[in-house]
């Protein structure tokens, strides 16, 4: 599949064969872009060796070595150290622990935003191209809940229950999703507007028709964008919540209370909070490297249209 | 009027400096290079205090080391492990016990309270009086008590009517801040402004922080440094940092890494001292399971405190009983329980769980933020007891929710076991033993237990100082060994760190500080 | 007169809004557990005493009833008075008990408005350093797609958003506080002690704003207006001034109005780190001290600022594209 597409599309992208649906020949586009296959390998690697190293390791990830805490990792102190990235607090190895950590922040992160993206563009999408009085009330729906501090929703929840991973994605979803809402209202508003969709409505498209097969795929490369951040902030919120005593309860490691409980060692042993950051800024720039990849492919398609 | 982009950049700019013109102040980029001889010492806090000044209306730590600034007591405790029962007299000139229920003080002549008013018996009236009541709540006098003015300097203080010895004030004098009589009678200005006989007097609030300065007529001399700035700050790296970049002098409260940090600083040192605080491991005695002292000993003998002491490091030291070995009554109890898994194994069978199979869920909560490695020993002590069977849920908290569920409520408090501290200013052991093991109280085991009750009243009732030392040490403390309702982990070390040209702070075991001498330049 | 209308609207749905923020944090902080008797009167206090305050505060009323009441003193701007907290401000610590002859409780109005300016000053000082940053970087790179600017804001916005503030800010604080004494940082005593905290959080802000940037001149630059304009005689500069940023404002704007949330956050944990005595640290300290009036009465305050702020971005997004009726 791969040779037969590469065949399809290179060298002339403008050019291609029309046949293919724009989103479709988007796909393509992004797949074939180094920066994409960058990102993607990386992240896959990543998420590949995140499965597969803490089940074959023969160290166990919340196992505690009282005797070796804070060792330094082997390129800072001893080359022969059998902790690669060193040891956190308690001694557990913090490679494991950083590895077993990027499951569940990816977990966190990634279900969190999906949450935000359907409710947020979902009502978003309705807002804009409704208007009128549905608009005006699910926009102040969307006013009222970004206007309402996460820190305030947070303790409301995760201080009923004892904080769970569903719960603190509840929380996350439940502050971000007004973003995607706006960001959807204002595309499709504009996006309205064009020609292409006022032909469509008038050869008779059904208003879901329209909203789902034209406007949908124009609102989700800039949101695409704000999505892949997100990902990235929704990781960085879990560790804020793990910063102020209501993040998710030991021994599960996410990147978030990794570093918030290591920020305490930070001025003696700042491995314990850096390295899962630089864990965080690969996997994030991964993504990102996918996502921008995307934003250019779209581009091209949509010149390529006009 | 129509906004275009030009303009609203503008304006938006605008605002954005508005808004910030107010706060604008001459201090830009200043910094102290004329630095006068002595100045003000800057204390951070690791506790925020209570903003109510009545001194028997808290048991706030912060508030305690506040109020040993600002106010006189009649005796002080330095209460260094090598001679726990040690007093050295301030407000009072002698100490006598005249009969059972008599204490008489002699007080010191000539001092003044910071608003003027000379210090006579009758502020030691009003203060024991006012403060033994039954509704104070800090509650730190042993029961109700009466005080005789004999004259202007000397008072005796009663406790016949309220059936207890007298001797018991022999140690709580230097915990207990004299309040002025008119104050007392007065009730508001007592809550809104404190005012004591103290080497520094209240200025103002301002923020977090409590601005004092020198009283010029303290009685032992006016105090060296121009005041001291109590600030309350939250965070430990926030403390640290703080010191480092020399916005304060003194800070409280370190963990054992904080400490290699100064040690390695030439700038900074350093001050240790056990303290008076205990770490307990708190059991809910009043409901399943922890009802069966077979399960409390379980767990007690499945936790290796070595391994606690290890990762707390400087911060805590090992000692073997429920209160803390600067306080009357220390003792290495003998049958303190020990790390011993087959021990463990054995209490856990017995209570009809062997090997743990069948037990529910138990919940351990701890606090994160306020105590030293709470987190990181919660964890420890979670795995411990994993590993010998037990099925724990661990949550650790911010302080308020744990403060929430910290004391015991009718049909015994949340969760099984929940980590907390008790730290109190006095020698005076029953602020321990008889606050949380005596039915009477239920603080936090929510325990009731008649051969506990017997033997503390049997000890809070000898008359002897003596005789009450050995009855604590050889049946008190053996009986808890057997019953364990808590378990005490470790003792605190209170570290202080410093910058290097402050010079002669005076620190005490319950983290109390006498600028008095200092110097600070 | 279209403006007139405009606002008259918005305003009057902002004060919906408000009513619906109100009421949602209001039962919110009911649900909470913390009995806010126990928790004024203290954790020792006997039973009676809780009871008897619970009564005193209408904590047994139902809460719509509750509820009508706060609304009722809201609107004569009586955001009611902290639980904990006396006239002086001090911070006050759970654990102790009330009584009848305790100072009065200080207002929460005052306290808010007391931290307020110094907050606004952060925030400003952040918005500043924020633009700073991410103007250079996501213009140049949505001028070129591709080049080595583009990839140079691209790799600056995933190095930013990857850094939690708590950390950068330590880490900042050590640098350039205490090993290089640069700058003080750690509490307030003039405008220097801003500078910090407002880089921390401008840190946090920035990759948003140079990603909306470089993605929305990136694809301005590509319309056909723009792609005409040369031939009109423009010259690049004008190009990019007059019509690619105008065209970017509009998402950037969307994203200011929106991203307050993000800097209220950032403030929050910044002003703990650099103990920056502003309304975040009131915040933090107010719900680690579950002080619910302050808590609600700050919550409600910063709402009231969100549908302000947002007001003013739908208003000024209209004025530069009127395409975009309100």
């Amino acid at each position: 599949m791969d040779i037969k597409v590469k065949n399809m599309v290179q060298p002339s992208m403008d050019g291609m064969d029309l046949s293919v649906s724009p989103a479709k020949r988007m796909w393509i586009l992004a797949w074939n872009s180094a920066a994409f296959k960058f990102g993607f390998f990386i992240f896959g690697a990543l998420m590949l060796t995140a499965l597969v190293y803490p089940e074959f390791s023969s160290v166990d990830p919340t196992k505690m070595n009282y005797r070796a805490r804070l060792l330094p990792p082997i390129f800072v102190g001893d080359w022969t150290s059998a902790h690669p990235l060193g040891t956190d607090q308690l001694g557990r190895d913090l490679l494991l622990r950083c590895l077993v950590g990027l499951r569940y922040s990816v977990l966190i992160g990634v279900t969190t935003v999906v949450l935000m993206f359907i409710l947020g563009c979902g009502l978003g999408l309705v807002s804009g191209y409704k208007g009128g009085v549905i608009d005006t009330i699910i926009m102040r729906l969307t006013d009222a809940q970004l206007s309402i501090p996460m820190i305030i929703l947070a303790i409301a929840v995760l201080g009923v229950s004892r904080p769970t991973v569903p719960a603190i994605i509840i929380v996350l979803g439940m502050a971000g999703w007004p973003l995607y809402a706006r960001v959807a209202r204002s595309v499709t508003m504009s996006e309205r507007q064009r020609e292409y969709i006022r032909g469509e409505r008038v050869l008779g498209a059904s208003d879901w028709r329209i909203l789902f097969l034209f406007i949908a795929p124009a609102v989700l490369p800039p949101i695409a964008f704000v999505a892949i951040l997100d990902v990235a902030r929704m990781m960085i919120f879990e560790s804020i919540l793990g910063f102020l005593g209501l993040g998710v309860q030991p021994p599960t490691p996410t990147f978030g209370n990794i570093i918030a409980d290591g920020r305490k060692y930070l001025i003696n042993a700042w491995w314990v909070a850096t390295m899962p950051g630089i864990f965080l800024l690969v996997t994030l720039t991964s993504l990102n490297l996918m996502g921008s990849a995307f934003e250019k492919a779209r581009n091209q398609v949509l010149k390529g249209e006009h | 009027m129509k906004l275009d982009r030009r303009n609203f950049m503008k304006t938006s700019a605008m605002a954005g400096v508005a808004a910030s013109l107010p706060v604008l102040n001459t201090a830009f980029f200043s910094s102290d290079a004329f630095a006068a001889q002595n100045k003000p010492i800057t204390f951070l806090s690791a506790e925020n205090l209570t903003g109510n000044w009545d001194p028997t209306a808290h048991t706030a730590l912060s508030q305690i080391i506040f109020e040993g600034f600002v106010f006189g007591y009649l005796t002080r405790a330095p209460m260094r492990p090598d001679n726990p029962d040690e007093i050295v007299f301030e407000l009072a000139t002698s100490m006598k016990l005249l009969d059972e229920h008599t204490l008489e003080f002699k007080l010191r002549k000539g001092v003044k309270f910071h608003n003027g008013e000379p210090f006579t018996a009758h502020d030691v009236k009003a203060t024991f009086e006012y403060a033994s009541g039954p509704d104070r709540p800090a509650q730190w006098y042993p029961g109700q008590c009466k005080v005789e003015v004999i004259d202007d300097h000397t008072a005796h203080v009663k406790t016949k009517e309220f059936g207890y010895p007298a001797s018991l004030f022999w140690f709580l004098s230097a915990f207990l801040p004299i309040m002025s009589a008119k104050d007392v009678a007065d009730g508001k200005s007592l809550t809104e402004r404190p005012n004591g006989t103290g080497a520094f007097s209240f200025v103002k609030q301002d923020g977090n922080t409590t601005v004092l300065e020198a009283n010029k007529n303290f009685f032992a001399g006016a105090p060296k440094v121009p005041g001291v700035n109590f600030s309350f700050v939250g965070d430990a790296t926030t403390r640290m940092l703080s010191l480092l970049s020399g916005e304060s002098d003194i800070i409280e409260r370190l963990e054992a890494e904080q400490v290699e940090t100064i040690k390695s600083n030439s700038k900074f040192k350093l001050n240790e001292a056990v303290s008076v605080e205990n770490k307990y491991l708190w059991f809910r005695c009043s409901k399943p399971p922890f009802n069966d002292w077979r399960m409390r000993r379980a767990v007690s003998h499945a936790i290796d405190r070595d391994v606690l002491l290890d990762v707390l490091g400087v911060s805590g030291t090992a000692s073997n009983a429920w209160i803390s070995p600067v306080k009357f009554g220390y003792v290495d109890t003998p049958n303190y329980p020990k790390y011993d898994p087959a021990l463990c194994q054995k209490f856990l069978a017995e209570a009809g769980f062997p090997g743990g199979k069948g037990l529910p869920k138990l919940e351990y909560i701890t606090s994160v933020g306020f105590y030293p490695k709470t987190k990181e020993y919660g964890e420890i002590i979670t795995a411990m007891l994993e590993e010998q069977g037990f099925n724990i849920e661990f949550s650790a908290m911010e302080v308020a929710a744990w403060g929430d569920r910290l004391y015991d409520r009718p049909g015994g408090g949340p969760g099984h076991m929940i980590d907390c501290g008790w730290a109190t200013g006095s020698p005076e052991p029953d602020l321990v033993l008889r606050t949380h093991f005596h039915s009477s109280s239920k603080r936090i085991t929510g325990i009731v237990d008649p051969e506990i009750d017997a033997v503390l009243d049997k000890e809070r009732n000898a008359l002897d100082p003596a005789e009450r030392k050995r009855i604590i040490q050889e049946e008190v403390m053996p009986m808890l060994a057997e019953k364990v309702p808590s378990l005490s982990l470790f003792t605190s070390v209170f570290i202080h760190a410093m910058r290097k040209e402050l010079d002669g702070m005076l620190i005490y075991p319950n983290g109390m500080l006498d600028a008095t001498s200092a110097t600070n330049s | 007169m279209f403006i007139l209308g405009f606002l008259t609207r918005r305003i009057l749905q902002g004060f919906i809004v408000l009513f619906l923020v109100t009421f949602a944090i209001f039962t919110l902080l009911r649900v909470v557990p913390g009995d806010p008797a126990r928790l004024i009167v203290g954790g020792m206090a006997p039973d009676n005493v809780v009871a008897q305050k619970a009564e005193e505060l209408g904590l047994n009323d139902p809460i719509p009833v509750q509820f009508i009441t706060y609304l009722g003193q809201l609107v004569q701007g009586d955001m009611g008075n902290s639980f904990l907290r006396p006239k002086s401000g001090a911070i006050v610590g759970a654990s102790e008990y009330d009584d009848p002859t305790r100072g009065n409780r200080a207002q929460v109005l005052d306290l808010i408005l007391e931290r307020l300016p110094l907050t606004l000053q952060l925030a400003g000082v952040s918005i500043v350093f924020c633009l700073l940053i991410a103007f250079p970087l996501g213009v140049a790179g949505g001028l070129r797609p591709g080049s080595w600017m583009d990839r140079l804001a691209f790799f600056a916005g995933s190095l930013f958003v990857s850094m939690p503030n708590f950390w950068l800010g330590i880490v900042l604080a050590m640098l350039i506080s205490v090993k290089m004494g640069l700058l003080p940082s750690i509490g307030y005593k003039g405008f220097s002690y801003t500078i910090l905290p407002a880089f921390v959080l401008a840190i946090e802000l920035a990759p948003f704003v140079i990603r909306t940037l470089t993605v929305s001149i990136a694809q301005v630059m590509q319309e056909e207006f723009i792609t005409i304009a040369p031939i009109r005689g423009l010259t690049p500069f004008r190009i990019v001034f007059a019509h690619a940023i105008r065209n970017a404002s509009i998402p950037l704007l969307n994203l200011f109005g929106i991203q307050l949330g993000t800097l209220l956050g950032g403030v929050l944990v910044v002003e703990y780190i650099f103990d920056y005595p502003g309304l975040g640290l009131l915040t933090i300290n107010s719900v680690l001290q579950r002080d619910f009036p302050l808590i609600q009465g700050i919550a409600i305050f910063i709402s009231g600022i969100f549908v302000f702020i947002n007001i003013i971005v739908d208003l000024a997004a209209t004025a530069i594209d009127p395409r975009l009726e309100y």
